[in-house]
Parts: structure tokens; sequence; C-alpha cells
């Protein structure tokens, strides 16, 4: 008699249970459907790191190395090197011939933003950098450096695709084939967009 | 109480301390450490009272006073920080900023710049200037070795001083004044100079920059190991600034008074670029029917160790030769002779070159004594160029502790300071000033008859002091340690074999089977260029430990990838016979080995039982400290019967190889940063001798001897030589000065006049 009381207990507690997952029917789906679907950032979230240009097409990175001193993770190597007239790659005398920053390390504090003296690095609110080896983790300036013909002299968001519109926009969309050409900031997002086209064609 | 008077005692923020009379304040504040900041000042250039930034307080003064050339004062009581003192300090460096650039970030000085410091401990935050800034020029070309950044530069003239004080050339000067004032070269020409990179290092911002070093890094990324440079035998003491596996500078150590006197030679400094060259060798190489291959270490020990049985069995120990020594180090010196003799092997000999002795003998002085020579004798080439930082002594000896500097059998440019060139050794006596007593003879180890004649004809001057000075860095360590025909470890005398050019001549008569040459090349260094070339075609087995595949390489069996200077550990003895210590500041590149992993290896193969570590290191130093050699300054015991230079001439001018701080065809040759600082080749003569030839500067000609011919050499009339030579550059790859043979009568053929030669990018 005490065991029947206790099931018919339970079957409240269970009904109860039921009611919840229930009510969750009505309300409105928290996950999207990755990566088909994405969700709007903070607008100053702290993503993959690009290095600017001037308007002129001349790198703003002067490779001083002070965003490597302010680094707290030791994550950016920085190697300088003497403009030549024949090959000016930044205004002034020096421009930085390697730029590494190995995106593994990094902790995305924003540190060497602030130290750039040129506002050469900056965060941008990219965050996919998926990848199978560790050593495809350290971004060089061929997939760090904003291509010469886009987006030149102004920061990201302040660009007229602003923000990544992959980012961005793509929430309401359903299919990944009408994604706009967003503004890539490096070779990888035009790799990424082809392979996610790849996919969905 | 009768040294009362040559001390005073004075008050520096209330620490009190005596010093002699006569001490400057900013050196006495050192002594109680209180920093005052300088620029203009520096310990080894004296004070100027430029820069005006030392400025401290004096009680009884009233006004502040400049540290730097008040010389302390009995009872004298100083504040050297207060708030009238960096009231003084801040508007002296609002001066200073006023059109100073905001170059920090790129500067190459920045994060060890004396204004940057004194900026942060002194200046103000904030400019009041509110027009632009004089722009000036940023990259000025100085010379081959120097870039000046003239915004930067305040005007210090440490550089200056440096150039007119240290080196005496006085080649820079401060062009124009006020705020236009620039350091400029007094004729404008390059600032070219042996010893140019020092400026970079007494500039305290960073105006003067080094061309092989700008933009490279920033100082903290550096890893500085402090090591002995293995260039010359001066043995300067320097710090090696590595990063990322490169040299990225040397630097000098400011209060290594004992040996380099704080300054580096640019062969020091600038060569350091050859440790990452592409041509490195990486691998050993073999030699097949004319064809290398590349071979792993193993292979190579077995071919090596085969090599040297079966020449001992087949022609006896006398048939085995083994050249080097003169650039390694004293360990490795000590385990080749070991290794060798152990085989029973006596020709073994560390002389590539012309050089006969390296070890002074009885009479050997130390670099102090030089500077304090009353008299200074160079017998044969100065060590101007053999030994730049020795000459820089030799310099300060005659412009400063006013030495009288004699030359006898000179064949290089006149010296920067004030000498007398003599004809022979007999005048030398009577051009010595009178009641000189401490006399030094610097001696190239050339011609051993002349420094005999020039020792005898000094016996009368019991302060006879004697140096040899020697291109090869360890060559005096080579000989302690017994890498010498006729003497063993420590002098110890042993059963005579032939020295190298005994093993030449042997390989000519096709005597010698086997030969073992550790970094020498003696291809392009031994005076008979038509003997050596035809001894290494001879020799059947022929290995070469080297880390390029140098002149003498390219004639090897077996090539093996050797380490350089910055690579090893171990111990050198310089020109002076201190043991210096060498400490490894890089990685060798991987698949080279050092001499002694080299020598370990081999020893094994070869199946012969080597010291233990212990063991050799107690004997390296057991044979440094106690070597009392009974000989003197070219003693036949020492420098054999071979002679160089006594040509027997008939008629013609005799030909004579100098040396050049940036020739030879290893480190220098295989490094692309001083392509432009490796001298051009030239064939200078004397002002009677070109009258005579109808010759004059900037003519182009041939040299030819017999059937040899060096070509396209610029004709150069310098006075001080003698009439009858004709002196080239020794050690060019491309114009080898040994190709005319030995003690060759040049002839002076196929002339071009400068003014028909059409200029230099101008197409005719």
């Amino acid at each position: 008699m005490a065991r029947m009381h206790k099931s018919l207990y339970n079957v409240g507690a269970l009904l109860k249970g039921l009611a919840t997952t229930f009510g969750f029917m009505f309300v409105r789906r928290p996950t999207i459907e990755y990566p088909s679907v994405k969700k709007q950032h903070a607008p100053r979230f702290h993503g993959l790191h690009e290095l600017r240009r001037y308007a002129d097409a001349k790198e703003r990175c002067i490779g001083c190395e002070l965003c490597a001193v302010a680094c707290p993770a030791n994550a950016i190597t920085v190697i300088g090197a003497e403009n030549t007239p024949q090959d000016r790659r930044s205004p002034g005398e020096r421009y930085a011939a390697r730029y590494e920053i190995d995106e593994l390390r990094c902790i995305f504090c924003g540190m060497c933003e602030e130290a750039c003296p040129t506002d050469a690095i900056v965060l941008t609110p990219r965050f996919e950098m998926a990848g199978l080896r560790r050593g495809a983790f350290v971004y060089a300036k061929d997939r760090l450096l904003v291509p010469p013909t886009e987006g030149v002299g102004t920061a990201p968001d302040e660009r007229p695709n602003g923000i990544p519109s992959d980012l961005g926009r793509v929430a309401e969309i359903k299919s990944t084939t009408d994604v706009q050409t967003g503004y890539d900031a490096t070779n990888r997002g035009t790799i990424l967009k082809k392979q996610r086209k790849g996919l969905a064609g | 109480m009768a040294e009362q008077p040559q001390s005073v005692s004075v008050n520096i923020d209330g620490a009190k301390i005596s010093v002699p009379k006569g001490t400057l304040l900013v050196e006495a504040a050192k002594l109680v450490q209180k920093e005052i900041p300088v620029y203009c000042y520096h310990p080894k250039l004296g004070p100027a009272g430029l820069c005006r930034i030392c400025l401290v307080e004096i009680e009884g003064m009233p006004k502040l006073q400049i540290a730097c050339n008040t010389p302390v004062t009995d009872g004298m009581v100083v504040h050297t920080y207060n708030d009238k003192v960096n009231a003084g300090r801040r508007a002296v460096l609002e001066f200073f900023l006023l059109n100073h650039p905001l170059d920090c970030p790129i500067c190459d000085k920045g994060g060890e710049c004396d204004l940057q410091d004194f900026s942060m401990a002194y200046g103000q935050g904030a400019s009041r200037l509110a027009e632009p800034k004089v722009s000036k020029p940023k990259a000025v070309d100085l010379g081959p070795t120097i870039v000046l950044d003239e915004e930067r530069c305040i005007v210090c003239q440490r550089c200056v001083r440096f150039d007119d004080i240290i080196t005496g050339e006085r080649s820079l000067i401060v062009k124009d004044r006020g705020y236009r004032d620039i350091i400029a070269t007094a004729t404008d020409d390059p600032y070219r100079s042996n010893f140019s990179g020092n400026v970079t290092e007494l500039c305290p911002v960073g105006a003067l920059t080094s061309k092989t070093y700008r933009f490279k890094s920033r100082p903290w990324d550096l890893h500085r190991t402090t090591t002995t440079c293995t260039q010359c035998a001066v043995g300067c003491q320097m710090q090696v600034d590595e990063r990322v596996g490169e040299v990225a500078r040397t630097m000098s150590i400011p209060d290594d008074d004992a040996v380099s006197d704080g300054w580096l030679c640019d062969r020091g400094r600038y060569n350091i670029g050859f440790y990452r060259d592409e041509r490195r060798l990486q691998t050993p190489l073999y030699r097949v029917d004319g064809q290398w291959t590349q071979v792993g270490w193993d292979d190579a020990f077995a071919l090596w160790a085969k090599a040297l049985r079966e020449a001992v069995a087949s022609g006896g120990e006398q048939s085995v030769g083994v050249l080097g020594g003169g650039r390694l180090l004293n360990e490795e010196a000590y385990l080749l002779q070991h290794l060798f003799r152990s085989l029973g092997v006596r020709n073994l000999d560390w002389r590539a070159g012309t050089q006969r002795q390296a070890t002074p003998g009885s009479n050997a002085g130390s670099l102090q004594d030089l500077e304090n020579a009353q008299a200074i004798v160079l017998v044969g080439e100065s060590p101007a160029q053999l030994a730049p930082v020795m000459d820089l002594r030799i310099r300060k000896a005659v412009s400063r502790h006013r030495a009288k500097l004699i030359r006898v059998g000179a064949i290089d440019p006149l010296p920067v300071v004030a000498c007398t060139t003599l004809e022979s050794a007999a005048e030398v006596p009577k051009a010595l000033p009178a009641g000189a007593e401490r006399v030094a003879l610097v001696w190239d180890g050339v011609d051993p008859k002349l420094a005999r004649e020039v020792v005898a004809a000094l016996s009368d001057f019991s302060g006879l002091k004697t140096f040899i000075a020697s291109g090869q860095n360890n060559a005096r360590g080579a000989e302690v340690m017994g890498m010498h025909p006729a003497f063993g470890p420590g002098f110890a005398e042993v059963d005579g074999g032939k020295d190298f050019s005994g093993m030449v001549a042997a390989a000519r008569s096709h005597s010698l089977r086997a030969l073992s040459i550790f970094g020498a090349n003696p291809a392009l260094h031994y005076p008979d260029g038509v003997a050596i070339r035809e001894a290494l075609r001879n020799v059947p087995f022929l290995a070469v430990a080297d880390l390029f595949l140098t002149e003498t390489a390219q004639a090897a069996n077996l090539v093996l990838p050797a380490c350089g200077g910055f690579e090893k550990t171990g111990t050198t003895v310089n020109v002076t016979a201190v043991a210096l210590p060498v400490n490894a500041a890089l990685e060798p590149p991987e698949g080279a080995l050092t001499d002694l992993e080299m020598l370990g290896c081999l020893a094994r193969a070869l199946e012969v039982q080597l010291p233990s570590v212990t063991e050799l290191e107690n004997s390296v130093i057991k044979h440094l400290v106690a070597t009392a050699p009974s000989f003197g300054l070219g003693d036949a015991k020492v420098c054999g019967t071979t002679q160089f230079g006594q040509a027997s001439r008939t008629g013609g001018p005799k030909l004579i190889a100098r040396t050049d701080i940036f020739s030879g065809g290893g480190t220098v040759a295989h490094d692309g940063r001083i392509e432009s600082l490796r001298p051009l080749p030239e064939a200078a003569v004397s002002p009677a001798c070109a009258q005579q030839l109808g010759l004059s500067t900037g003519d182009c000609c041939d040299l030819r001897s017999g059937d040899q011919t060096m070509h396209d050499l610029l004709v150069e009339v310098r006075p001080g030589l003698a009439d009858d030579v004709v002196v080239v550059v020794a050690g060019l790859p491309d114009d080898p000065a040994n190709a005319l043979g030995f003690e060759p009568v040049a002839e002076l053929i196929n002339v071009r006049r400068a003014r028909e030669l059409a200029p230099v990018g101008v197409s005719p």
C-alpha cells in the first residue's frame, strides 16, 4: 500500500516534469543551426586579429614590436626590416618583415590593440578558426594583413559592409547559398566561404 | 701623512668619501652609487661640457654646476637629486626634446636609449612647443657601415671626439651651427674606419646606427652571451646578441680595460653574418671520381680513419701531416696534437701562411706594457690590419703618452699617428728617444732574420718588451698546446717533424700520403700559390674541416662541416698570453660538428685513447700556466729554416702581400652583409716608383711574374713605401696574392690610365 502511494506520488512528479518540457514548446528556441545560421555578437567582441592599411594601401604596421611587448601571452612575434625606395611597405623607415600571432596562445585581451602606436593591429569579430594542426594557428602576414583592394583606411566596424556580413546578418537567413559576399579580412575567409558554399550546394 | 693633500673628502648626498685630488664629480658619485645622467661625458673620452644634463647642486655655489667637468674640492657638499637639480635637468631635457622626433617605436636605440631613460626620470610629460619640429634628413649614408639620422642627433659629439681622441683619424666633424648642426665627415667622403662601429655604441641616442643591425631587432628581444672575439689574436671581450638563431649584433664590454680597452674593430663587430650563410657546409662531403657526394658522419670518420691507417701502413708516419690550430680553441688544438702524436705522426704545424712564430718567448709584454712604452718599434707589417684593437693601444701610447713610433720593414700604409720609417735594423737604437727605458717591439712574425737583427740592436735595453701580432686568433695557443713540428705541449722538445712548407715539398714529391687541415686555408694564404696548389692536388687523401667550401676545401677528398667561434665553448690565448673564455652563443647548424667532437669521433674510429674531459682541461690549464719558453724572437728553433719574404731579386720591384682586416676567403668572403667593406685588389707603389713607371692613383694594371699574371689591380701611390716594392692585398679569393708564386719579381704590364677608363655606370 505504501509502495502504491509512493508510485502515485511519482506520477505527479512525472507529470510536472512533462509539463515543463511541454511548456518549452511554446518558447522561442535559443539554439541556432550553426553554421548555416549565425548569431549576432556584441559590438566589441574580440576575435581574430587583422593588420590594417592606410588609404594609399601602405601597411600601418611599422614593426615596432610594442604589441609583442604588451602581449601577456607572448603570442606575437615581430621581426622588423627597412623599407627601400623600390619596395616601400609602410610610411617611414621600418616595416614588419614578419608578423606572426599564435592564435592558440592568444587570450584575445586586446592589449596589442591598445599598445599599437599606429592602430595597425585590431581585433575583428571573426571567431571561426578551426583547424586540424597546431601549426595552422600561427597566423602570419599572409592571413592577417588586409588585402590591398579591400577596406583600406577604416576600422572594420566603419567599413561599408561593416562587421563581416557572414557573422552579423546571417541569423535571419536560412540557406547558406544566400550569404552575401561579405568582407573577408583574410584569405582564409575566402577559402572558408567557398568551402561553405560547396557544402550547401 | 704626506699623502694627505693628494686626497680630498667630499659629501655626496650625505655620503662622505675620500677621493684622489682632481677626480671629476661624476666619477666620485659613481663610487657612492649615485647616478648622475650624462650624454656628452664618457669615461674614455673625458668631459666636454656640452650637454648640461649632469647638473648638480653644490652648496656655496649660486647656480647648478655640471658634474662632468667639475673636479671635487675638499669639503664640497653636493646634492645630486633634489627639486632644484631636477628642475634644471627638466629644462635641459625640454631643449633636447624640442626637435627630437617621436621615433621611439621604430628607433633601434629604443629600450636602451639614454634620452628615453632620462626623459622618464627627469623630463616633463608634454612638450610646450606649438610650432612644428625642425625636420632633417633621416637615413643619411655616412659610410659603408654607419647610417646617421640627423633628426635624432643631440650633438653630444661623442662620435666626433672618439674619432679625434681614440682613433686619431679626425674624419668626423660637427657641421653648421645652432639647431641646424649635424654630424658629417670633414671632406664629405664616406666615413671609413676600422673602428667605425664603436660610434654606434657611444651614441647615447639612435642617431648613429649600424647598417647590419638596422631594424633587425629591439634590445629586449636579444639573448646576450659574453664571449671572446675569435677573429684575431687580441681576444677582445664582447657580447653576442642572438635572436631567433641569428647573431643580431655584437657589442663591446666598456670596462674591459685589460684586453680591448672597451673598443671593437669592425671585423669583430660586423663579420657575423657568415654563421647563417646559405653556403655554409651542412654535411660531410666526399669526392668520388671528381664529384662531391654527401656522406653521413659515421662514413666520413670511417673513410678518414681508413685513409690515415693506410697512409701509415704504406708510407710510414712521415707520410701523414696535420695543419691547423691557429683557428681552433686550446682544447681542440691539444686534442689534435694528442691524437696524431698517438699515431706516431710528427708532421704537425699551425702555420698556414707567412707567419713563422706566435709566442714571443722571453721578454713577452702585456698590453699595458705596450700602452706605457716610451718607444714602440714595429717590425714588418704593423698590427693595424692584423690585430686592429692592438693598433688602438699603439695610437694611445703615441698620441696620449707621447711614445715614439718607429717602423722597420714597413709594408702597409702610413699609420694615423706620427712615425719614423727606417730602412734597416741597425738604425733603430739611434732613432729611439733619449733616455727611453721602456721599449716595445711588435713583430708580425714573418721575417725571423729581421726580428733577430732588431732584437740584437736593442739588446742594451733591459726594459724591452716583445709582442707578436698574429692574424690567427689562437696561434699562440696552438703553439703552447704543441701544434708545432719541434715542440710538444708546453714547449717540450720532441722529435722534429716537417713544418708545413716541408709537408708541401713532400706532397709535391708524392711522399705525403694523407693531410688533414683544420680551420686553415693555405691555398689562399700560403706564400707560394703555385706550390700549394700542386701540393694539394698531389696528396692522395686530403681532409679539410671548415665552415665553407674554401679554396683549400675544393681540393680535398673529404670535407667536414665545422663550427665557428660563437658556436663553441672553450678557451683561447691572446697575443699577450692571457687565457680567455669562449662561450657558445649560437646553436650550430644541424650537421656541423665542433672540431672537438670531430676529433673525439675520429679517435674512436682509430681506436686511440683520448684523455677524459677533466684530464683535458687540467692539461690545457697546466700548459697554459706553466710555460717558460727559452727562445726569443726569430729563434731558429721555433721558426725553422723556412723563410718567406727574402726574395733574391734580379731587377723589377718585389711583390709584397699586406693584410686587410676584410680580406680572406672564409668568414669574410661568405658574409653578404659586409660585401662593401672588402678591399679592392690594389697594387701600391711608392711615389718615386710611380714617377719612374709613370703611374698615378686610379690607374689600372696587371702584374706578371714568369707565366703567372694577376689581373686588373688598381694602382695606389702610397707614401712611406720602399721604392722597390709593389704591395698587393693578401687573401682576396678572386685575386689571390700568392698566385704569382714564391718570391716573385713583379712586372707591371698592361697599364690603363685612370682617364682612359670609362667611369663606372656611364656608358662610353
